[in-house]
């Protein structure tokens, strides 16, 4: 689950960037590639899809190709749904570390980085980030790249199994359109 | 021969006191559950065992959340709270909470047998042929944002049902979670964190509650601003209940013997029959004390509290005694040979309703029956033996009011003149009698009349919510030949329970044998072989893991692991398992849901208590029929069979209209006012036996029986003012029944 926390993070990089600040009211939306490369198979499995983070509201994340999965994260938690259809749900009630990842977010966009320096060393040169685990034998932990440009364009998450996971954002716009009321409703 | 029998009886009652007091010099063996009152009668001792081990699981436990908006506080503050716990050897230092070891070790023993496991909700969906359904779900994670998917995972368990599995698991509190070691969780900016602490001692120890409220309300006082701490357990209820009970009985205490101290100094302007009453009290007490240490080896505080103000009538022989100071009579023995017949008399009748109350089938009440039947028989010793050796008291003359009253009582009853005054009283009686007949309720929720501390229940109900813990309490008892066929019974009650009540039963986190090798054939006929090969070619996935299918995961490779310690709450033995209920769902549906099914038995203690308070109420006034039919012969040698009838009709009537009456004002018959009715009857007999043995209507005895109504009202009426539902039944029924009584008792006299 960290690398979910780490995402949403990654997400707001912007406000660490010296560009693009995102604040309460802001919408970002783009679209993504993420391609996960897993032993054992043939070849990575190859997503696409459009996201949209509204600071203080949540994210949501839509897949479109191989097929439609949606999830919503907001402070009460995270669904996942299929076709309209939940597949599954996590509440933050159960889950106290989803609503601290709320807090680590809101800090993390006023400038706050002690939350994530407390789990990664964080370094950056030029427009690459590289987060490694303070503690390497945590099979938990990941290590993240980053390349951050006026947003952040392109993460790779590799797990302590080998596993990696790369994810390139494109056409991002910031408050280029404001929540439509489909997208408010999920967000509430 | 009297002085010698006095220097026994005084030697003996010696006796009885060093008997208490080395028995007290390292504190009076005291007991404080509530349920200990309450009848152990079950039939099968199976169960009671069963009952016997919840209820203690139950009071060993304390359950406390402690709030704050900020998570670092709220962590340390509860740290802290049970580190001082533990450090004041008050609660065991291990934790029932599992570690992390323990938590790895448990999913590594269900990981080497997952091919055995399913979640109920998977298990159905196969069943009913819809395989694709967890395909699409499976591919969701794959693909879609975050997921604990990874390579490994996959190989093994393409399908993703061993997560499903885990997830499925029935939560005991189903809102809390672990959070950097420490269960808790969040709901609306606070962070609560919850403690499980087992007692070190016994809840209802009157000795450990107080030391283990006091460290507990010291440390909660030093919190930091802004922390909530709610505090759940037996403990707290029973020591707010003794608290309560004891400061109760020390302010009614006082106040009754004040009223009664004030009351015998008035009547009789000297303090000697005061001290000489005081000296029979006494000597009643410390043989009763005496008595009860010998035959139980404890005390209840009830039966303390209701047993010394039983012993509260003994001083109406010592009142009916001193009454005779208003006659011409001066000789001490013949002011005793004056009153003797009717004492002796009335103590037999009071003695035989006591005796009734041994009858009852509630252990505590037995208590009660031979603390105040001893102390009783203590009293009457005293004044028979001791009083005409001490009383120096001169001829004295009534109070001439007083005395007016009581001759106009007498002849209330008796003249001719005021017949129509008597009917109309009658007619009026009989009315509200019917219309409070009319408007009686029975009463028999337990709940209710234990008169459970306001403020500590609405802790109870938050911590209830917040956490999401059920109602404890109910729950089925499953018994089999061997473990196996505990779990498939368990099983067949699950499917039966499904969609009604949220439950806990070993089989949800070991299914048997039988229900692991259909899961695994299940999992291979409707899942594997029609969906495995497209799906793999769809992800490009190589051929994945077969686990070979070894022998069964047993329940002691899951409770080896340590990491769901409750299991151990829920095993009884090899053959009986706990099925935990929660939820409001009505026993009476759960009784039903299990109907039919080999080895379940529904447990509701708290319903079943309801219902033996029911049928203790029904047999109650069962009692007060035997012990009036069980008078009739000891008055008939008296008064002969007509004589007897009159001499009980004052008390039986005031037995009758006393819950009509109360009706009118709202109180509910329970148990406990059919108790008081007992007593009403063997009371309201006592008066009328004083009076019918007076021929001359003398106002000097009405005067006696009316000091010892009021010293009665004062010792058992002030028990209506108690705030506990039950003591305070037992007080208005006997506040009204014996004013009653004492009213109706003088018609006895009416044809002498």
């Amino acid at each position: 689950m960290i690398r979910l926390i780490v995402m949403l993070v990654l997400l707001v990089f912007p406000a660490w960037a010296e560009t693009a600040v995102l604040k309460d009211g802001d919408v970002l939306r783009g679209r993504f590639v993420q391609e996960r490369h897993m032993r054992g198979f043939d070849k990575p499995l190859r997503t696409e899809g459009n996201f949209l983070v509204a600071p203080g509201r949540g994210l949501i994340w839509r897949a479109e190709t191989p097929f439609a999965v949606t999830t919503v994260v907001t402070p009460a938690g995270l669904v996942q749904s299929v076709d309209g259809t939940e597949t599954s749900r996590l509440s933050a009630a159960r889950l106290p570390f989803l609503a601290r990842l709320y807090d680590m977010l809101a800090a993390a966009l006023a400038g706050d980085w002690r939350g994530l320096e407390g789990a990664f060393a964080v370094s950056r040169k030029d427009d690459a980030v590289s987060l490694q685990p303070l503690k390497p034998d945590d099979p938990n932990m990941p290590a993240i790249a980053a390349r951050v440009g006026r947003f952040v364009e392109e993460v790779e998450i590799t797990k302590p199994g080998g596993d990696r996971d790369r994810l390139v954002f494109s056409d991002q716009f910031l408050n280029a359109r404001p929540l439509d009321a489909a997208e408010a409703a999920l967000l509430r | 021969m009297r002085t010698s029998l006095a220097l026994v009886w005084l030697a003996l009652v010696l006796a009885a006191l060093a008997h208490v007091v080395v028995l007290a010099r390292g504190g009076l063996p005291r007991e404080t559950d509530i349920m200990a009152l309450m009848p152990r009668e079950e039939q099968d001792p199976g169960l009671q065992a069963a009952k016997d081990r919840v209820a203690r699981e139950l009071s060993s436990r304390v359950v406390v959340l402690v709030g704050h908006r900020q998570r670092d506080t709220a962590r340390a503050a509860a740290r802290n709270l049970r580190q001082s716990l533990v450090e004041a050897e008050l609660v065991r230092p291990e934790s029932d909470i599992p570690d992390e070891d323990a938590v790895r070790r448990l999913g590594a023993a269900y990981f080497a047998h997952r091919t055995g496991l399913l979640a109920e909700d998977d298990r159905q969906r196969l069943l009913r042929g819809e395989g694709e359904v967890l395909v699409k779900r499976a591919l969701s994670q794959i693909y879609g944002f975050g997921g604990a998917v990874d390579s490994r995972l996959l190989a093994r368990d393409p399908f993703l049902l061993f997560p499903a599995f885990l997830a499925g698991l029935p939560n005991p509190a189903g809102r809390v979670s672990m959070d950097e070691g420490l269960p808790g969780l969040v709901e609306d900016g606070t962070t609560w964190v919850l403690l499980s602490l087992r007692l070190r001692g016994e809840a209802f120890d009157l000795t450990f509650q107080n030391r283990f409220v006091a460290v507990f309300d010291s440390v909660s006082a030093q919190v930091p601003g802004g922390t909530r701490v709610l505090r759940l357990g037996a403990v707290f209820f029973a020591q707010a209940g003794a608290e309560q009970a004891m400061g109760e009985s020390a302010r009614i205490g006082l106040i009754s013997l004040a009223g009664t101290v004030l009351l015998v100094v008035l009547t009789f302007r000297s303090v000697r029959p005061l001290l000489l009453s005081l000296a029979a009290l006494g000597a009643g007490m410390a043989v009763a004390l005496s008595a009860c240490l010998f035959l139980f080896g404890s005390l209840h505080v009830a039966a303390q509290m209701f047993g010394a103000a039983l012993i509260g009538i003994a001083i109406d022989y010592a009142l009916l005694y001193y009454g005779q100071i208003f006659t011409p009579r001066t000789d001490p023995a013949a002011r005793l040979a004056h009153v003797l017949p009717g004492m002796a008399l009335g103590a037999a009748t009071t003695i035989i309703g006591y005796g009734a109350l041994a009858l009852s089938p509630f252990p505590g009440l037995h208590q009660v029956a031979v603390f105040s039947a001893v102390g009783l028989a203590g009293s009457f010793l005293s004044v028979v033996l001791w009083f005409p050796l001490l009383d120096r008291a001169p001829a004295t003359r009534l109070n001439p009011r007083w005395a007016a009253m009581a001759t106009w009582l007498w002849r209330f009853w008796a003249e001719t003149a005021s017949m129509r005054a008597r009917r109309a009283l009658m007619a009026v009686l009989a009315l509200l009698g019917v219309i409070g007949l009319a408007r009686l309720e029975v009463d028999d929720d337990i709940r209710r009349q234990q008169g459970l501390s306001p403020g500590l229940a609405a802790q109870q109900a938050e911590i209830q919510r917040l956490a999401g813990f059920g109602q404890a309490g109910r729950f089925f008892l499953v018994h089999g030949e061997n473990e196996q066929q505990v779990l498939e019974r368990e099983e067949a009650l699950d499917e039966r329970l499904s969609g009604l009540t949220n439950r806990q039963s070993v089989a949800r986190f070991v299914p048997s044998a039988k229900r692991q090798a259909e899961n695994a054939f299940l999992a291979q006929q409707a899942l594997h072989a029609p969906h495995l090969a497209s799906y793999r070619a769809g992800l490009g996935m190589a051929e994945p893991e077969v686990a070979a299918m070894a022998a069964p995961l047993s329940l002691a490779q899951i409770r080896a692991s340590g990491g769901l310690p409750f299991l151990d709450a829920l095993v009884l033995d090899d053959s009986l398992h706990l099925v935990n209920v929660d939820g409001g769902v009505e026993s009476g549906i759960l009784r039903q849901a299990a109907l039919g099914l080999d080895g379940v038995r529904f447990v509701d203690p708290t319903g079943d208590l309801n219902t033996l308070l029911e049928s203790y109420r029904r047999r109650a006034l069962t009692l007060v029929a035997a012990s009036m039919v069980l008078m009739v012969p000891l008055l008939a040698w008296r008064y002969g069979m007509k004589g007897a009838v009159r001499v009980i009709v004052p008390a039986a009537c005031a037995v009758m209209l006393t819950p009509p009456l109360l009706a009118l004002a709202g109180i509910g018959f329970s148990f406990f006012a059919a108790m008081a009715l007992v007593l009403v009857l063997s009371i309201g007999t006592d008066y009328a036996v004083f009076c019918a043995e007076d021929g001359q209507r003398d106002p000097v005895t009405l005067v006696s029986v009316s000091l010892a109504m009021l010293t009665t009202l004062l010792s058992f009426g002030l028990l209506a003012a108690s705030e506990a539902a039950a003591v305070r039944a037992f007080g208005a029924t006997m506040l009204v029944g014996v004013a009653l009584a004492f009213a109706l008792a003088p018609v006895v006299a009416r044809k002498s």
